[in-house]
């Protein structure tokens, strides 16, 4: 009997409350901060062939709803009930995309024959390797970052493997964590199990299975309908990394979005080549990686609050990922920073929507969301390491209303530490934590203030890690005659002699009486600042989120003993000089870079490289910007300047 | 006579319950609400009391209310004008609160709003470390400009929440006391008075909220009072507090925060022990009305206990009974959508213009259209009398969904049951995940309108044991305030590691809160030592999330750390399944609770059956769409020791029990209905 699809909601609820009872015992039960109070777990239940079809409704990571185990599946060619598969490896499979996700897998049983996966991950603290907590922009290859496990049954018919534990328990740094963590996911994975029996005792297993297809089906076909109102067409849209090392060059992220009816095709060609940073994003060129749909799932959740988000969602697309390049590397390229540029393609996705439906999609929120870390000597002279939160920027500007302060966006997911905890656990003192004035970029509605955070250190050889540290150089952008934002700062002892504006370094030393301060890059506005209603200004000046100098000289608003003073803002507004019509404004620092780094230097560039072998593609990006920079090959055309330039590194360099 | 009663005052229905305190025995009396002239329905209720039963208001020893004034006051954003004074730096604390927005994947989503916008939060230089010590104190000065600055802003009242004051809460104290010499009728809130755990945010909105309900509750209970007074009430007033306790007038005034749940803990409290009266040691409560549907863990007869309770737009966290919201309620509505799957709410027609069948104005279908079109409800007038059922309104209802899916209307209201169960079922199943509960092992303990329209529904689907139907559901929260103890929660903030010096230090904390509990219930009126109960938030280290582990007070005073560790790694091993006797353990809070046990009614036992349980009639109602004869029983009719079997329903005054096929029906000696799976 074919699967009545007016059950559809019936069975869709239950599988959803089995991903729910597996992200609450992991919830529950795991050991570290990443899992309670960041939430940096996934959990799904995915059919016989590896497509999610159900997430957890309030928890966990979202970048990984439409998620496809199959690559790990495929992995072993026999399962028995009771197996777990284990893995951390980002080049077997692609699914772990990092070495501290540790992805687990279990195939759930009935009568004999498979019905489905439960699976899932945890972003481990630290898994080893060349720095704590395993990840720095600065690591060039894979085997600096940790312990890598490549595909193993953990358990196998019921009985756990020591020897997996003991390798873990011998090569990380806070082994109590990891193997909690562990027994926290092999716990998830058994309720799980258990509710999908139940619900297969309840439905029949036939159409269980049918019943998840048609779950896929539904979320398929809600997709189309969406992307069937997006307007036919190529959107192009380009964002840059500040540095595609430390010190280094802007790294480049281009999308071209092309809708074709109820389709869409996510073509990163454009982007830059594989780099000599852990920047890379191990994807496998796998048209459905979620890495590089994570944009496109927030776009469509934006567009339809009822879509149903699983694997089915992105059936309607594809992606281009060019091999060798950042979001496609090959071994042995280092990856653990891969989340800075994910937040790149994110902000390149809703960048091309932008142009594609202008009264819809906001600016986006800027990324380079900072994960601080600090490594020092606790009150009792133990080395004591603490995750103390992130600081990043906030929401961008919406057609419907200002970003959210703090967070927001695509970047609204994680929790922040309390500072009584941090206090607690670490001996450093905050001297504020909350909203930097003015950092929220203007708009009709603004962008949501930037978060700040200060602190004291109080003991010698103590490390304070920034991960994910990005736009300190160039700013996120504003929309719609938004403005652009303000780019990050990270300071050691601000206002004092010895201050250090420390960029987009992600790991620091300092020492008794150093002040770190650290504010998260501002997040582009909508629309005209000086149509914004004066009085949205004034209220804005009055709870301290924008001060009156940026009232008057951003959104042309007098103010006078506390209020609007009407004639002088008339008058301020309508003398401003008329504005180039411009859709999205990138701040000056983008400006001059791309007055010399055209889209038509940067397709040139691409070619080149293109056709240079993978291991020679960052070299010589190196060397094309070195003789840009000096300028001495200037020509008639920037094809000619360009052609010489590749004539002349062929010339010196053989490959 | 003398006697207590406790009262529960609904949107449509206010109940009473009253025990007679010479015999225990119970009775109940429901009179219409009068939202236009509140306070009248008291005056009715009394006199009616006064004429059925001879009751005198003089005689009236005790006056029980729970209610919902506190959570409607932040649901509604009418509450208080209020300054926040945080520590200077961090004064950002409402507006950023844990950073996380509401919903992830949609780039529009922001957090709510605050209570208190962020013009009216001013920083005061001041300074305690988390070890306690007090790095920099207030001054005057910096308080007297702020506190011109608020009362400049308007402001009503003024919250303190400063970094640390769990720790030590001398700077809020002192400010307090400045304030006071600025501003004697100000009234102000210190976040360590209100509630002292760690957690700056968590700290602050603990504090916000309670002076946020504060004027509307006081006035409130002022009204309460005065009306009491004047109809001739004489004994002490006592309202439900959030955890499920009860405290006097002056304390609810004070302690607003106390009483921010107190509606919904009454109903908890009167579920868990009538549950437990009648035999049921694990239940799952459930209360459906028209716009909500709760549901609540009660083990051996207590609710149990949460931090981070939803009130509105935020949690509060003190201890609370916890209640988890699992759906909209009868009123919920039912769509096909563009891809032709049958979806019911998040849409609710709520009380006004409510379900198409009650002849209100209402025209969507809901659940309880969906009920009714299968004829399974409105056999009778339901809320005593006040809705007669339009059968063919709840059809014409459900027509056009019936079309859109090539169904019978039958059918389709056999399926928007199977859809909300489901919804419940989803919602019900995290609950059970998160207190690691077996389901299999409770019976549904099902009240409120709709709650046993429903409950088979639910335990088919969460494989429970049964489900109980008490013979008056309409009056268990009004009983719950009425049996409710007098209780108080204290709280001590440690976070240290469990050692032997940490066991010195909790002996005497331990001393210290005893001798305030003592003090606290002897000016609750209570006499007698009351009962005390000893628990520490515990966790290993390096995890942020604790457990409550119970302790026994003799560890402490023999200074055994080993025994202290020992409950811990148990109590993980119960809630986790694992348990690592080699980690070191951490101690967050102590805590204690201090218990006055009240005289409890006795239930009446219902007369034995003298033969079979005779329905009123046999009708054609329709189960999963299939037309079924069914058995139509008046629940007055029914006594203890009848047993029948499904297809049935049972109708009374305040609510229907519709009991589907393979159910069976026992009444008890209490006159509850207990319906479990047929055998076979």
């Amino acid at each position: 009997m074919a699967f009545d699809r007016r059950n559809l909601k019936i069975l869709a609820n239950f599988c959803e409350a089995a991903a729910d009872a597996m992200a609450f015992t992991l919830m529950r039960t795991a050991h570290s901060a990443f899992v309670k109070e960041t939430e940096d777990f996934s959990c799904q239940i995915v059919t016989r062939d590896g497509l999610a079809f159900a997430n957890p409704r309030h928890f966990g990571a979202p970048w990984y709803s439409g998620i496809d185990y199959q690559p790990l599946i495929a992995m072993f060619d026999h399962y028995e009930e009771g197996d777990i598969g284990l893995t951390n490896d980002p080049y077997s499979g692609f699914v772990a995309t990092h070495t501290p996700d540790l992805h687990v897998w279990k195939p759930v049983f009935h009568e004999g024959e498979i019905a489905c996966f439960v699976v899932g991950h945890i972003h481990n603290t630290d898994v080893g390797g060349a720095v704590p907590a395993s990840l720095s922009r600065a690591l060039t290859e894979i085997e600096q970052e940790g312990l890598r496990i490549p595909p193993v049954k953990l358990v196998s018919a019921g009985r756990l493997d020591p020897f997996v534990a003991e390798m873990i328990r011998t090569n990380v740094r806070m082994p109590e964590q990891n193997l909690g963590d562990l027994q926290a996911q092999i716990a998830s994975l058994a309720i799980g199990e258990r509710k999908i029996g139940e619900i297969i005792r309840r439905f029949g297993f036939a159409d269980f299975l049918e019943g998840v297809e048609a779950i896929l089906d539904y979320a398929e076909a809600q997709a189309r309908r969406i992307l069937s109102t997006i307007p036919d067409g190529d959107y192009f849209f380009a964002d840059f990394a500040d540095e595609d090392a430390p010190g280094g060059r802007p790294s480049r992220i281009a999308l071209t979005l092309r809708i074709r009816g109820d389709e869409v095709e996510l073509d990163y060609t454009g982007s830059d080549p594989q780099l000599a940073s852990s920047l890379n994003m191990p994807t496998g060129g796998r048209e459905r990686h979620p890495l590089v749909m994570v944009g496109l799932t927030y776009v469509l959740f934006t567009l339809d609050n009822s879509l149903l988000l699983n694997a089915g969602t992105l059936r309607p697309a594809r992606a281009v990922l060019p091999e060798g390049s950042v979001v496609n590397c090959t071994r042995p390229a280092a990856v653990g920073m891969r989340s800075l540029t994910c937040a790149m393609t994110q902000i390149v996705t809703v960048g091309a929507f932008a142009k594609a439906l202008p009264d819809l999609i906001p600016a986006a929120s800027p990324g380079g969301n900072a994960i601080m870390n600090i490594k020092t000597a606790g009150r009792n002279g133990r080395p004591v390491m603490a995750s103390i939160g992130p600081v990043g920027g906030g929401g961008g500007g919406t057609p419907f209303g200002d970003g959210g302060d703090g967070a927001g966006g695509a970047t609204g997911f994680l929790r922040n530490t309390p500072i009584e905890i941090s206090e607690a656990e670490v001996p450093i003192r905050f001297l504020r934590y909350g909203l930097e004035p003015d950092t929220g970029a203007p708009g009709r509605h603004r962008g949501g203030l930037s978060a700040v955070m200060e602190f004291e250190i109080a003991a010698p050889d103590t490390v304070v890690t920034a991960r994910n540290r990005n736009r300190s150089i160039l700013a996120g952008w504003g929309v719609a005659g938004g403005e652009a934002g303000c780019v990050s700062h990270f300071v050691r002892n601000p206002g004092r002699p010895d201050a250090v504006e420390l960029g987009n370094t992600d790991v620091v030393r300092c020492g008794p009486g150093d002040v770190v301060r650290v504010v998260g890059p501002g997040a582009g506005g909508w629309g005209d600042p000086f149509e914004r209603p004066a009085e949205r200004v004034l209220a804005d000046v009055r709870r301290g989120a924008v001060s009156a100098e940026s009232a008057r000289r951003d959104y042309g608003v007098v103010l006078r003993d506390g209020a609007v003073d009407d004639a002088a803002t008339l008058a301020l507004r309508a003398g401003r000089p008329v504005r180039p019509a411009r859709d999205f404004a990138f701040g000056a620092e983008r400006d001059a870079f791309e007055a010399v780094w055209t889209e038509e230097r940067f397709a040139l560039l691409t070619d080149f490289l293109a056709a240079a072998p993978v291991d020679w593609r960052y070299f010589l990006k190196q060397r094309v910007f070195d003789r840009v920079d000096a300028g001495t090959d200037r020509a008639a055309s920037v094809a000619d300047e360009m052609a010489a330039i590749f004539a002349s590194l062929n010339a010196q360099f053989r490959w | 006579m003398a006697c207590r009663i406790g009262v529960d005052v609904g949107g449509s229905f206010t109940d009473f319950a009253v025990l007679d305190d010479a015999d225990g025995r119970l009775a109940s009396l429901k009179v219409f609400s009068r939202p236009d002239r509140p306070g009248e329905e008291l005056i009715a209720a009394l006199a009616r009391l006064g004429e059925r039963d001879g009751i005198d208001p003089q005689a009236v020893e005790r006056f029980t209310h729970g209610t919902t004034v506190g959570i409607n006051t932040v649901i509604q954003r009418n509450g208080a004008r209020l300054a926040l004074f945080t520590t200077r730096g961090f004064e950002d604390v409402l507006e950023i609160g844990r950073l996380k927005i509401p919903q992830i994947h949609n780039l529009y989503s922001v957090r709510p709003t605050p209570l208190i916008p962020r013009d009216r939060v001013f920083g005061i230089g001041e300074r305690t470390l988390a070890t306690g010590e007090v790095l920099q104190a207030p001054e005057a000065a910096d308080v007297a400009a702020a506190v011109a600055a608020a009362l400049a802003a308007g402001a009503e009242a003024i919250v303190l929440a400063f970094l640390n004051a769990y720790r030590n809460p001398a700077n809020e104290r002192a400010v307090a006391a400045l304030i006071a010499g600025l501003a004697p009728d100000l009234p102000v809130i210190g976040s360590a008075e209100t509630w002292p755990i760690i957690r700056e945010y968590e700290r602050t909105v603990t504090a916000a909220i309670s002076g946020y309900v504060r004027p509307r509750v006081a006035h409130y209970l002022d009204r309460f009072e005065a009306t009491l007074r004047g109809a001739g009430v004489a004994g002490p007033i006592l309202i439900t507090k959030s955890n499920g306790g009860v405290m006097g007038l002056d304390q609810a005034r004070a302690e607003c925060v106390q009483m921010v749940l107190s509606g919904t803990a009454s109903g908890v409290i009167g579920a868990g022990w009538l549950a437990r009266e009648s035999g049921f040691d694990r239940v799952l409560s459930l209360d459906i009305g028209g716009t909500s549907a709760d549901v609540a863990v009660i083990l051996d007869g207590e609710a149990q206990y949460g931090v981070g309770e939803r009130v509105g737009d935020f949690q509060v966290h003190i201890p609370s009974v916890s209640v988890s919201s699992v759906g909209q309620g009868g009123g919920s509505i039912a769509r096909v959508d563009d891809f032709g799957v049958l979806q019911v709410g998040p849409d609710s027609a709520g009380s006004t213009p409510g379900p198409a069948c009650y002849g209100r104005g209402g025209t969507r279908p809901t659940i309880s259209d969906a009920m009714a079109a299968a004829n399974l409800i409105g056999h009778r007038a339901l809320g005593f009398g006040a809705v007669s059922v339009d059968h063919e309104a709840a059809r014409q209802a459900i027509a056009p969904l019936a079309a859109a899916l090539d169904l019978s209307i039958e059918a389709v209201a056999g399926r928007i049951v199977e859809v909300s169960v489901s919804g419940m079922f989803a919602e019900v199943s995290g609950l059970v995940s998160r207190f690691a509960i077996d389901p299999r092992e409770f019976h549904l303990f099902a009240f409120g309108g709709a709650g046993p329209m429903l409950a088979c529904f639910l335990a088919r689907e969460l494989d429970m044991k049964g489900v109980v139907v008490p013979p008056s559901p309409g009056v268990v929260s009004a009983l719950g305030g009425l049996i409710a103890d007098v209780k108080n929660d204290f709280i001590r903030t440690v976070y240290r590691e469990a050692d032997a010096a940490t066991v010195a230090a909790l002996d005497r904390d331990m001393r210290a809160l005893t001798a305030e509990a003592r003090d606290w219930l002897a000016r609750q009126g209570f006499s007698g030592p009351g009962e005390i109960g000893l628990s520490a938030d515990m966790r290993y280290a390096g995890q942020s999330y604790e457990i409550e582990t119970r302790l026994d007070p003799a560890w402490l005073a023999a200074g055994d750390d080993g025994a202290l560790r020992d409950a811990f790694h148990a109590e993980h091993a119960r809630v986790y399944g694992h348990a690592d006797p080699s980690a070191s353990v951490q101690i967050v809070n102590l805590r204690l609770v201090i218990v006055g046990r009240t005289p409890k009614p006795r239930l009446a036992r219902l007369s034995a059956a003298d033969g079979p349980a005779v329905p009123r009639a046999t009708v054609t109602a329709f189960f999963d769409g299939r037309a079924t004869p069914t058995a139509l029983y008046d629940r007055a009719a029914l006594q203890a020791g009848h047993r029948f079997a499904g297809p049935a329903v049972i109708d009374q005054d305040d609510t229907t029990t519709v009991v589907p096929p393979g159910f069976q029906v026992a009444v008890d000696g209490l006159g509850n209905l207990l319906i479990t799976r047929s055998e076979g």
